[in-house]
Formats: C-alpha cells, structure tokens, sequence
C-alpha cells in the first residue's frame, strides 16, 4: 500500500510519554495495535476523529502530532 | 504451550492432504474408504483447531496480527476448500434434476458442514479476543475495498456465464442443465466471496510488510 502524505511523530511521543507502548496507546484510542503500527510506517492516514483521539491521549493538539509532508509542500 | 507459525503450517498442511483425500478420494485403501477418511480428518482437524484457539494462550505470533487480518485468512482458507472441493464435485451435477440429486445433496451437505464450523471458530475467536479492540476505522476502510473487489469478481464471473450460455452453440450447451446452471451461480457467489477475503487479506498483509 503506497505511503500518505501526512507523516506524525507518534513513537517519538510514546518514547518521551513514559515509553508508552502500542498497545497502550491503541488501546486509549479505541484501535487496534496494528493500526497504530500502520500510522508509525506511514503506511495508513487516519480520521480526523481519530488524529484527534491520539493527540488527546499525549495531551497535545492535532498540529502536533501530524503533519502535512505531500508534494506541494503545504 | 502458544500458537506458533509451525503448528500454524502444520495444519493447513494436514487440511490440504485431507482436502485433497476428500475430493480424489473415490476408493479404498486397506478397506477404508478414503474420501470418508478425508472427511473423518477434516473434522479432526477442525476440532483440534477449535481446541487450540480456545485453550492455547495467546503468543508473539498471534499478537502481530490483528483479529480483522486472522478473520480474512480464516476465509480465505474456509472459501479455497469450499470452492475446490464445489468446483471439483460439479461434474457430478450433470444430468441431476431438483428432488432427485443425491450428489448435489451430499456436496449441499458437507458445505453447511464446513459453515457451521466456520462460524463456531469465528465465535471462540471472538471469545478469545474480547478484551482486545476487535475492529476500528482501518478495517472497515479495509472491509469497503474488499466489498468492491468482491462484487467486481462476482460481476466478471456472472457475465462470463452469460457470455457462455449466450454465444455458444447449442451443441455445444448439452452439459448445461437448469440444475448446472444453478450451481455455477452458486460458484460465481463463492468465487465473489473468495475474492473478498483475498482482497482483505492482501491488504492487510500490505499494511503490516
């Protein structure tokens, strides 16, 4: 599956928030361990509701988190 | 003692000699009928599966996939053996009528069989996995493009069938019964199904390489 232009720094942030780990995180958002594993590859952009539940289990805004990395450099 | 890929083989390495056994089987070797022999090994098979999936603790192996891709692979392994051994039986569809078809009684059979013991391994996994979160956003995105890739094959099986019966001679027709014609529909909807759980299972593989 070919990668999506929105790139994050989710294992950066379970790394300084106590070396959360997936399962953790999946489980406060609500999604599998795997979907987690897809968005840190790259692989799976998510929903808006769903960038928003990560942000909020780092306690963190959206821009924080995601960000936008396609083409046009927007 | 977990789940591990070796055993994991191993059973879809016996299900395949059993498969195999079942569809081939039309003898007798050392005065047992080999086809009962395959049927009397699937359903072995399929209990010691049941056993293990509800009794093993979970391991390594079994955590890298999600319940959505361990679903898709379970179809797409109940929908390869019921469509061979379906494709490999319709000859013996042939000149049967409806009320009068043992054969097609006996296949009719054993595929409720194989859907029964499907749906009970897709309960006891649910039981095994409820306290995991069993579904989210990614694979109902995932689920969509399979439902599309599934309808698309049933479409291209149907017209294919179409096609056939429209365009050929009618010497060349004589093996297509009402009852035959029955049972391609019947083959078209497998391979539709079939194709479904591929798609969903390519998928998820692609995400997790």
């Amino acid at each position: 599956m070919a990668g999506t232009p929105i790139g994050n720094h989710i294992r950066r942030l379970r790394f300084e928030h106590g070396e959360m780990t997936q399962e953790a995180l999946a489980q406060a958002c609500g999604v599998t361990r795997q979907t987690i594993i897809a968005l840190e590859a790259g692989r799976y952009a998510p929903s808006l509701e769903l960038a928003f539940r990560i942000a909020r289990a780092f306690g963190l805004g959206v821009d924080a988190v995601f960000h936008w990395q396609g083409d046009d450099g927007a | 003692m977990k789940l591990r890929p070796r055993g994991f083989g191993l059973i879809l390495a016996v299900a395949g000699v059993a498969l195999w056994l079942l569809i081939g089987g039309t003898g007798r070797v050392l005065g047992i009928d080999v086809g009962a022999f395959g049927v009397a090994l699937l359903v072995t098979l399929a209990w010691t599966s049941l056993y293990a999936v509800s009794a093993l603790p979970d391991g390594d192996f079994e955590r890298q996939v999600s319940p959505g891709e361990w679903r898709a692979w379970v179809g797409v392994g109940f929908m390869v053996i019921a469509l061979v051994y379906f494709l490999a039986k319709l000859p013996l569809f042939q000149g049967e009528a409806f009320g009068h078809a043992h054969h097609a009684s006996a296949v009719g059979r054993n595929l409720v069989l194989l859907l029964i013991a499907w749906a009970v391994l897709d309960r006891v996994l649910s039981q095994r996995w409820k306290d995991r979160v069993q579904s989210d956003e990614r694979d109902r995105q995932i689920q969509i493009r399979a439902d599309r890739s599934g309808h698309t094959a049933l479409i291209v099986a149907l017209v294919t069938l179409a096609v056939t019966l429209g365009f050929s001679p009618l010497d060349r027709l004589a093996w297509a019964s009402h009852f035959m014609i029955a049972n391609l529909i019947v083959a078209a909807l497998m391979f539709g199904w079939l194709v479904e759980y591929l798609t969903m299972a390519w998928q998820y593989w692609q995400d997790r390489r």
